[in-house]
């Protein structure tokens, strides 16, 4: 039960230590390649960046990226590696996709083994998985170079090309050959039509034949590696890292949890050694585990070591009292009579929606861990866990730096991190500092700016759908889940994580639909934005903040300066997070997940 | 600009290189010379040299003889992976599981300990009282008025059965118009709580059913019929009979047999749920092969115990067995089915 998840984080802090070292060395540029590597290098080489030069490549070289995307899903129906002639999806949906992946959200609008064709999955998975990942590394990258005041924060081609090839290429190929062996498909082929052993079992077709079986296959194992090592998450077929291909034993359940969490540990770490604060980095370090190990521990107790409510007896009758304007007093008392269970052993916990191989406690594990590196991928059915169980991918997505995606939670992070001194110096009455520099007015606008979009983006545009028929016709479950299919859209659009309540109707499909998700084209344009501005803001405004602070003289350690490597520092973060989150989204958990788990239940019929 | 737009294709070009030419065709020469199985899809030949399936994904079973696998929420359709996303909380959740139960459940303790509780189901329905109220199909229809609906819409004679009693009571149909005006024009769906409760009323301890009757010209015909037990009655109302019986003493039913997973396309089951199937499989291939029972209950058992395996030897889950590799077994050892 317990040693699944500990051995997961106990041997990822084991491998970052090592990797953070490599990672230093890479970007800090102290290494030796061959010659020909060089060569390409010396090719992107645009000269040394300040931090506006190189906010301008990384927003340029995304536009470029978007319209690659663009095409490329575009012209779907006319590219080769399409054998079951996969169309063109609905514009809306090629909006979302494009946007979605090359934000390392990854949020599926759309089902890969029913709508991409392999030269899609190869041409835009592959490209975008590699280059949005490594685009959260690079802005983390400049920030730590404006942080110790270097004198030009490198420069942005040279340093995703770094991060392309010699960190993610190698792991990848490891990892990918790994995978191979424990059973994912690799092949350019599409489809594989088999006779079942009781071939009337799967139905027949209109002349009377048996319905074979068609079997997806293609190159997943190359997929698998780079979108767990990148935090991406998109899944290869709909049902991502639960599909018994993208994930086929628990050894590769195993891996794929170690993968996600490697590069957000090795960040940190890359963090403190970089700025040479390592003992700084590893109070951060601890702070981010104890919060991840606090999501897994909540997942695991509510999910596996419970069974799933909706079948379990209810021995109480229970009495609830709702607003009715005719009734006497304005309210009306509902009762609901005691249930009786049904007789399912769930000794094992909520299996609705889990997988049997990976382990007993690996569908919450996997859950709770996805969310909080914002990777994305599911081994389970998130819609399915126990409702309070839920709160642990919502309280991931929400705070969005337990670890947080690839550069992108460390960022999150140091945003925490310079509010909890602003506090603590208000409290103490002393010009806050960070690093040594003070922070000023300038830094604190923009740290809240970057700080504020996210819960933003989440709130507004729930309650907007909440209220109107695009969400109310998008939801797939009664009640208060309802309401929770809308937030965890919301709050993953703008956490750039990808995960989702897979009942939600927001697939438009091809664009020749005849019945698609009647709310999608909504969903496709309200979730794109949300990740657009969810993306852009958060990595823009601190790279700003970090060249201001940077740009400021150091003011000499002493006996006044808050000390931002002790257990005192270390609370005070941890309060910070807790409070701002509580105090942002409490009031929204309590409609959605935790209304669910203390109302009706089951609801309705 | 224009310098930072040519550096941004340049990088976009190398990289599309190596992440889509150079890395997968890598791996796929690596798959291709020493996984050659798995790069395929891990694909199984059948009794006869016929590719069958693959071990990694599911696929249905439903003959006695075989175990079956977890239900699927995709239709055990490889092409379409897909979860039931059904919320704890909603009601078609505990529904699907409880129609499923309705027909295996057993006795745990008391008098009829081992026996099937479905010809209670069946005795208790035609009582026609449900919580010391009269009417059971109408309390049905008014409890759960999503699951009345689909009943109509779940076959087309459903329908078209709705539709025939909606003209001999044009009186009650009017009466409904009058009491929702924005539906002038019901269908059969609109109208599946009132149908209930007439049918109810008109047919006491009877569920409209499929029921298959040699014709005139002696082919046979199926028709919806008022019935009193069978195939509908035991899943349909298994959980209105145990509200009614909430201390009958019940044996659990393994989870993961009524409960879907997260692709729709799980190979294993747990050994519970195989040892759960065993003696129906046991039983029928003992017949098949007119062997004796308890010496087949005992080669089947130790099929599944060969072939039981947990994740990572048991220190992370319970043991399982792959439903498509025990069933080859089972064809390898007693031949093709009847």
């Amino acid at each position: 039960m317990w040693i699944l998840p500990i051995s997961m984080l106990v041997i990822t802090t084991l491998l970052a230590i090592p990797l953070s070292r490599y990672m230093t060395r890479i970007m800090d540029g102290k290494y030796k390649v061959p010659r020909f590597l060089g060569w390409f290098e010396q090719r992107l080489n645009s000269g040394p960046q300040n931090w506006k030069q190189y906010t301008a490549s990384l927003l340029i070289f995304n536009t470029v990226l978007f319209v690659f995307g663009f095409v490329v899903l575009a012209l779907q129906p006319r590219m080769p590696l399409n054998p079951q002639h996969k169309g063109l999806l609905a514009p809306t949906t090629i909006f979302h996709t494009v946007v979605s992946f090359m934000t390392n959200t990854d949020v599926q609008h759309y089902s890969g083994d029913v709508h991409f064709s392999n030269f899609t999955q190869i041409f835009f998975a592959f490209t975008m998985f590699f280059l949005s990942a490594s685009i959260g590394f690079c802005a983390l990258t400049m920030i730590i170079r404006a942080l110790r005041s270097d004198s030009s924060v490198g420069n942005f081609f040279v340093d995703m090309w770094r991060v392309v090839v010699y960190m993610f290429l190698p792991i990848c190929f490891v990892t990918a050959i790994l995978f191979l062996q424990q059973g994912s498909p690799m092949t350019f082929k599409s489809f594989r039509q088999v006779s079942t052993l009781e071939p009337a079992a799967m139905g027949t077709l209109e002349n009377g034949q048996p319905n074979p079986q068609t079997i997806v296959v293609g190159p997943v194992a190359a997929f698998v590696p780079i979108k767990q090592l990148g935090t991406n998450g998109g899944g290869f077929y709909g049902m991502n890292s639960a599909h018994p291909f993208e994930n086929p034993t628990a050894f590769t359940n195993f891996l794929s949890c170690v993968a996600m969490m490697l590069f957000p540990f090795g960040l940190v770490l890359m963090f403190g050694r970089m700025l040479n604060r390592l003992k700084h980095a590893w109070l951060i370090f601890g702070v981010m585990m104890f919060f991840m190990v606090g999501t897994v521990v909540w997942a695991i107790y509510f999910d596996t070591l419970k069974p799933n409510p909706g079948l379990t007896a209810h021995p109480i009758a229970r009495t609830y009292e709702v607003f009715n304007a005719d009734a006497a007093g304005g309210k009306q008392a509902v009762i609901l009579p005691a249930v009786a269970g049904l007789p399912v052993d769930q000794h094992l916990g909520n299996l609705e929606g889990k997988e049997m191989r990976f382990g007993t406690s690996a569908g919450a594990t996997f859950a709770a861990l996805t969310v909080d590196v914002t990777d994305g991928a599911v081994n389970a059915e998130h819609d399915s866990l126990n409702p309070i169980a839920g709160l642990s991918p919502y309280a991931g997505m929400w705070l969005n730096c337990f670890f947080g995606g690839k550069g992108v939670g460390m960022i999150n992070m140091l945003l925490f991190v310079v509010i909890g001194i602003f506090v603590a110096g208000q409290m103490v009455g002393r010009t806050p500092e960070y690093l040594g520099k003070k922070i000023g007015s300038r830094e604190m606008k923009l740290a809240m700016i970057a700080l504020l979009v996210h819960p933003i983006m989440i709130l507004l545009p729930t309650g907007l759908f909440a209220g109107t028929s695009w969400g109310m016709k998008a939801e797939s479950n009664p009640g208060a889940h309802g309401f929770s299919q809308i937030l965890y859209q919301f709050s993953s659009s703008s956490a750039n994580n990808g995960s989702a309540f897979d009942g939600l109707g927001v697939a438009y499909g091809f664009n020749d639909n005849p019945n698609p998700a009647p709310m999608a084209r909504q969903w496709d344009i309200a979730s794109g934005l949300v990740i657009l501005i969810s993306r852009f803001l958060p990595i823009i405004a601190p790279m700003a903040m970090a060249a201001f602070l940077g740009a400021k003289k150091s003011s000499p350690f002493g006996l006044g300066t808050l000390r931002d490597d002790t257990s005192t520092f270390a609370f005070l973060l941890v309060g910070t997070i807790v409070i701002i989150g509580a105090l942002l989204f409490l009031p929204v958990a309590a409609l959605g997940p935790l209304a669910e788990h203390w109302g009706p239940l089951p609801f309705g019929g | 600009m224009a310098h930072n737009i040519s550096k941004s294709v340049l990088l976009l070009v190398f990289t599309v290189v190596i992440a889509c030419g150079i890395y997968p065709g890598a791996v796929w020469l690596v798959g291709h010379l020493f996984f050659r199985f798995q790069a395929e899809g891990s694909l199984l030949k059948g009794p006869d040299g016929q590719v069958v399936g693959s071990k990694l994904i599911a696929q249905p079973f439903t003959k006695d003889e075989y175990f079956q696998p977890r239900p699927s929420a995709a239709s055990y359709n490889a092409s379409a992976s897909a979860s039931s996303t059904l919320a704890p909380s909603n009601y078609l959740l505990r529904n699907r599981v409880a129609t499923m139960l309705g027909p295996i459940v057993k006795y745990r303790g008391g008098l009829r300990a081992g026996q099937l509780v479905a010809p209670d189901i069946e005795t208790w329905f035609q009582q026609d009282r449900y919580q010391g109220n009269p009417s059971i199909v109408a309390q049905w229809a008014d409890l759960h008025n999503g699951l009345a609906a689909a009943w109509i819409g779940a076959d087309t004679s459903h329908g078209s059965y709705v539709d025939s009693w909606a003209k001999a009571h044009q009186a009650i149909v009017a009466d409904w118009v009058k009491a929702n005006p924005s539906t002038p024009q019901p269908k059969a769906s609109d109208l599946a709580v009132v149908f209930f409760e007439t049918f109810s009323k008109e047919n006491p301890g009877r569920f409209p059913s499929a029921v298959t009757k040699t014709g005139a010209d002696g082919k046979p015909q199926t028709s919806i019929e008022p019935v009193k037990d069978g195939s509908d009655i035991q899943p349909t109302f298994f959980d209105m009979w145990r509200q009614d019986h909430p201390d009958s003493d019940l044996q659990d039913v393994p989870g993961d047999m009524v409960t879907t997973s997260g692709s729709g396309l799980d190979p294993h089951i747990t050994i519970e749920n195989a040892e759960f199937q065993l003696d129906r499989v046991a039983a029928k291939w003992a017949a098949d092969t007119k062997s004796d029972p308890a010496k087949t209950r005992n080669e089947i058992e130790q099929i599944l115990q060969v072939n039981a395996s947990a994740p990572f030897g048991g220190l992370a889950g319970e043991k399982m067995v792959n439903v498509l590799e025990v069933n080859l077994e089972l064809r390898k050892r007693y031949g093709a089915l009847n």
